[in-house]
């Protein structure tokens, strides 16, 4: 069975974002970009389907500049196959994402289309649902279990209420969630190994897809600073503020 | 006369040629010459020069662009891909793995077998032994492996130190060791998840130096016999293999692979004020019985560079620990209070957080252009040794300064900087400290 995993690059989370004085965007000079941690949960999940013998081929894809090839690089040294990358300096938005996605599963016709649930930068969490209405796949979203049963997955969802598991019929896309399962540290060896593994670069014109970004980005600013904590002298001032300052009860 | 290039020439030539000592010199008509072509050549030089500069003015203007990667080997030190994944996987393995458990393993003393078997995933081991004898190595990396020890010792210095005994045990056989050697103890470190070398050099006696040892190598009828006592010898207690350095009565100096479970080796704490994950050791050696084949190497073994390598891994912990103080102390100096401000508005907090960064910088750059060296095969002794005097002086002053401005936080156990500055004292004392 072939798998396909989306990654995407973003910057690093353990990197304190800051914001463009002009308010347009994050500064992105000389940060410290990675791998967005639900695609790393998703290789993962890809690698360890590979490892009960499930799946045969793990092919990881990532749109983005010459340099995401870095965040290709980290999936083949965790454990993925061969390397796709849609080179692009646009701005991507979800809908492009997804069409790009559906491009590469026409060709390589995966079983199995595993992304992150959302990447850190942008939050949306739309990718995976539309490549899955694109391509009329199923779609297991909040993935914190993944079974593959024959010609089914089933999916365990992390859902509000608890829990909810869905069996889909292969091929099938599924989103992972942070409970999923832990990311392996690439060890040494498989990142020789990753050099020699084939990373093949296309541009969104060789998938036929013309970019086409439909929002703007009107207007970026930080949170609003954290005003300091006071101390109150009694419970029913505690009572007061909570009512008349805090508003909760 | 005209203030412009071939005035200023024409003057300059026809005073020359019309002064009065050019005749008293007999030098009328060769000055003369020199005036006429001068003045020619000058002009058309000139225009020429005219000419391509208002040719290139129609188009864009000319700079002299930098090359974004310079073609020198020598001065680029910037990561290659694949150290850039080393390091981001090490990041992570220190950060998530080693600095939550660094606080007790410092105060115990012991190394949890856990982690131990955590970082034997990492494959340390495998990343030095080339691809026909098991491991993934394609060529020897010294900066890579000095990388890694800079990353492990960003976690703690002393879990690192336990962790590269294998590695570097790897390394040395891969580097110096005879076939035989290889094949006998390559595959244990390979294969064995138990199996723990280490490295034992140090000696503890007064103006020690890695170049006159105590510990002797003295023929005997089967072999030689090995006596005397090491030192901070890392992990001791659960080695299998060690490798001692020790000379033998001509004054040649060896390095010999000792199996632990030969007779006459004992073993005792050597409780430190530092690097306590590191279990280090006082090792006895009596009349150890070893053969030639123990020796590590034939005539190819060069002791200066084993050494060197030693004092390169040194300078790596150094930098990891380093850049661990640093990274803990900006934002403390940023988020703490005082006055009204946070303290690294003043200039003699924010001065010595800049100088710490400065020393860093350069010990980081100093060791990696001499391992660089070393991997280019270039010459190198003079180099790491710069890197190591820079190192030791430098990692004492930065985990003093670390202590320093977290006030009486950096005395109190709660922050881990008094951790670091124990750690750091070791890199002054290792392979004679300061004075080597």
């Amino acid at each position: 069975m072939k798998v396909l995993v989306a990654v995407k690059r973003v910057i690093d989370y353990n990197v304190k974002v800051r914001v463009k004085a002009d308010n347009t965007g994050v500064d992105l000079t000389n940060v410290k970009m990675a791998m967005n941690p639900f695609c790393e949960i998703a290789v993962e999940e890809a690698v360890r389907l590979k490892e009960k013998g499930v799946a045969t081929e793990i092919v990881v894809v990532s749109i983005g500049p010459k340099t995401s090839q870095e965040q290709i690089r980290t999936a083949l040294a965790l454990g993925a196959d061969r390397g796709i990358q849609i080179e692009t300096d646009e701005e991507v938005q979800s809908l492009d994402a997804a069409k790009l996605l559906k491009a590469v599963v026409d060709k390589e016709q995966p079983q199995l289309v595993i992304l992150g649930k959302q990447s850190i930068d942008s939050d949306n969490n739309q990718t995976g649902q539309m490549l899955a209405a694109l391509a009329g796949m199923g779609q297991g979203t909040f993935a914190s279990e993944v079974v593959v049963d024959g010609d089914k997955v089933n999916v365990t969802r992390e859902v509000d209420g608890g829990l909810v598991t869905v069996g889909l019929k292969l091929p099938a896309v599924v989103t992972t969630d942070l409970r999923l399962n832990e990311p392996r540290y690439a060890s040494l060896p498989n990142i020789m190994k990753a050099k020699k593994k084939p990373l093949e670069s296309v541009s969104p014109a060789d998938l036929g897809v013309t970019l086409s970004p439909r929002l703007t980005t009107l207007k970026v600013e930080e949170p609003p600073k954290r005003a300091g904590g006071i101390k109150v002298g009694s419970v029913s001032e505690l009572v007061e503020k909570l009512k008349n300052e805090a508003k909760v009860i | 006369m005209a203030k412009d290039p071939i005035g200023f020439t024409l003057s300059a030539v026809n005073k020359f040629a019309g002064s009065t000592w050019v005749d008293k010199l007999g030098l009328r008509k060769p000055a003369e010459k020199i005036a006429y072509y001068s003045t020619r050549t000058g002009f058309q030089v000139i225009n020429t020069a005219n000419d391509r500069f208002q040719k290139a003015r129609q188009l864009i203007p000319i700079r002299l662009s930098r090359e974004e990667k310079l073609s020198s080997p020598l001065f680029d030190l910037s990561l290659t891909e694949e150290q850039q994944l080393i390091c981001d996987s090490l990041n992570q393995f220190a950060r998530e793995i080693l600095r939550p458990q660094a606080s007790s393993i410092d105060e115990y003393g012991i190394l949890p077998d856990e982690i131990r078997e955590q970082a034997r995933a990492l494959g340390l081991v495998e990343a030095v032994i080339p691809e026909v004898l098991g491991g993934y190595a394609s060529k020897p990396a010294c900066v890579t492996s000095t990388l890694i020890a800079e990353r492990l010792a960003w976690g703690d210095m002393g879990i690192a130190l336990a962790l590269l005994g294998n590695m570097s045990t790897a390394s040395a056989l891969v580097r110096w060791g005879t076939p035989d050697q290889q094949q006998r103890w390559l595959p244990t470190l390979l294969n064995h998840p138990q199996a723990n070398a280490t490295i034992a050099s140090n000696e503890p006696r007064v103006l020690f130096t890695p170049n006159q040892l105590t510990t002797t190598l003295t023929p005997s009828e089967n072999g030689y016999k090995l006596s005397g006592l090491k030192c901070a010898v890392p992990m001791a207690e659960d080695a299998d293999i060690f490798l001692v350095t020790a000379q033998t009565p001509n004054g040649r100096t060896h390095v010999a692979i000792v199996d632990a479970a030969l007779k006459g080796i004992s073993i005792a704490r050597d409780n430190g004020m530092g690097v306590r994950g590191a279990q280090l050791c006082e090792a006895r050696f009596e009349q150890v019985e070893i053969d030639e084949s123990n020796l590590l190497g034939t005539a190819d073994f060069n002791y200066q560079d084993y050494t060197d390598l030693a004092s390169l891994a040194l300078c790596g912990l150094a930098i990891g620990t380093c850049q661990a103080v640093l990274d803990y102390v900006i934002p403390y100096c940023n988020e703490r209070y005082a006055f009204g401000e946070p303290i690294s508005h003043r200039q003699s907090v924010a001065f010595i957080i800049a100088n710490m960064g400065i020393e860093l910088e350069s010990m980081r750059l100093l060791t990696q252009r001499a391992a660089s060296r070393y991997d280019q095969k270039l010459p190198s002794h003079r180099e790491i040794y710069l890197a190591r005097v820079l190192c030791a002086e430098k990692a004492m002053e930065i985990a003093t300064q670390g202590v320093q401005l977290l006030g009486g936080h950096g005395f109190i156990k709660e922050h881990p900087v008094e951790h670091w500055y124990r750690d750091l004292r070791i890199v002054a004392s290792l392979y004679s400290g300061l004075h080597a």
